[in-house]
């Protein structure tokens, strides 16, 4: 395997989950969200060579999110509560429970909000390069992402057994 | 814990160690293929492999899912008629294929050249209902048509009613020198398609295929859409103005 080959291989080990993860938040449709991940993946191998030594996971996860957010136009479809994928790691009972309640608060918000949530505090993005992203202005991503918080306020509750991550 | 640290925390404690179901096989496969039709496309030639599903030579990849997972687009949006550009002969030049029916212009200009749209045959063997694409290309002032980008469904049928794939430029962050407006086409009596982008109604020109006329191409004028941009909605209209 080419060098540039092998990198890629290890980026796409490291940066596959949160990847996968990140779209199934905006979706809450485990299908489209690896859907959406493949893509990300495929389009930032094919540009490798120039994204390599640049920023390549900021590169594939805007990829996804465009890729989301071209899915937009079509008709949103009914957040999947129910649908409980297979955990691997311990405390399955604790998890099911912030799942649920994360699916919960998120299928409150329309797939925008859901897109500005997930890139400012899962991805951690400063709210200017939300807006660039999502190629909307600083003003709605601020208004939107208070909006979203708000209907988490007063729908969301909150999970009874996690405080944070465990790792 | 306020709303925002539980959500956080919420989001990172239900993240996956690693995407088991990966296939970096497949991932590079397709990578590698569609690195050679971003070639193939900068070179002003269109090349559509048999083995993989694609939308666009130069930006996506979709695949195929379960049936009903592809539904048309359909957002409730309401909006006027539109009116109908002119469609004009196609002209042979450096396009790979023969264009499929007489060439659109849009009316864009770049200099000497205008954007164009015209549908080429495309051959999926794994969809054998998908057997036209459509191209947002250039006229130069010689007539030689220039192959910017290719859309096609990649499941179903191509002639399938409502709306088909929908083609965005590939570098809304980085405009090149003729950017690619929105564009796609409908199956279905439409005389009207809205947009939305920010919550603004946009409406596309509309230009009936002229070798079937249930198929409407259209485009939105990159004055009122900039290219790249997505439409967070899309709809058409009869011509009473009721939904389609």
């Amino acid at each position: 395997m080419a060098r540039g080959d092998t990198e890629f291989a290890e980026f796409a080990r490291v940066a596959s989950g949160r990847l996968v993860h990140a779209a199934f938040l905006m979706t809450g449709d485990h299908h489209q969200a690896e859907d959406a991940a493949q893509t990300a993946l495929v389009r930032t191998y094919a540009a490798w060579s120039r994204v390599r030594d640049d920023d390549a996971y900021g590169y594939a996860r805007t990829v996804l999110v465009n890729h989301l957010v071209d899915g937009w136009r079509r008709p949103i479809r009914e957040y999947p509560s129910d649908d409980i994928p297979e955990q691997r790691r311990g405390d399955v009972a604790d998890e099911v429970t912030t799942r649920r309640w994360l699916l919960g608060v998120l299928g409150a918000l329309s797939p925008r909000e859901r897109a500005i949530v997930v890139l400012r505090y899962y991805f951690d993005l400063p709210e200017a390069q939300v807006a660039r992203e999502l190629d909307v202005s600083l003003g709605t991503v601020k208004s939107t992402s208070s909006r979203a918080l708000e209907k988490l306020r007063t729908a969301g509750g909150q999970p009874q057994t996690v405080e944070g991550r465990r790792r | 814990m306020n709303e925002v640290e539980r959500l956080r925390a919420a989001m990172r404690a239900t993240e996956p160690d690693l995407w088991e179901s990966l296939d970096l096989d497949a991932v590079m496969r397709q990578g590698r293929s569609l690195r050679r039709r971003r070639r193939a496309a900068a070179g002003g030639a269109v090349v559509l492999s048999a083995a993989l599903v694609v939308v666009g030579v130069t930006v996506g990849v979709r695949f195929a899912r379960p049936p009903g997972q592809l539904p048309p687009p359909a957002p409730a949006v309401s909006a006027p008629t539109t009116s109908a550009p002119v469609t004009s002969t196609p002209i042979p030049g450096t396009e790979s294929r023969k264009p499929i029916g007489e060439v659109v212009s849009s009316g864009i200009r770049y200099g000497t050249e205008e954007r164009v749209f015209y549908f080429v045959p495309v051959d999926l063997p794994a969809v054998p209902d998908v057997t036209i694409g459509l191209v947002a290309g250039r006229r130069l002032a010689d007539g030689t048509l220039i192959a910017d980008y290719l859309v096609n469904d990649v499941a179903g049928s191509d002639r399938r009613p409502g709306f088909h794939e929908i083609g965005y430029e590939s570098s809304p962050a980085a405009p090149t020198y003729a950017p690619v407006p929105t564009f796609g086409y409908f199956v279905g009596p439409a005389d009207g398609i809205i947009g939305t982008v920010d919550g603004r109604r946009v409406t596309a020109r509309l230009a009936r295929w002229s070798m079937d006329t249930d198929v409407v191409i259209f485009w939105f004028d990159p004055q009122t859409v900039k290219p790249g941009r997505r439409l967070d909605g899309i709809s058409a209209r009869d011509t009473q103005g009721r939904p389609l």
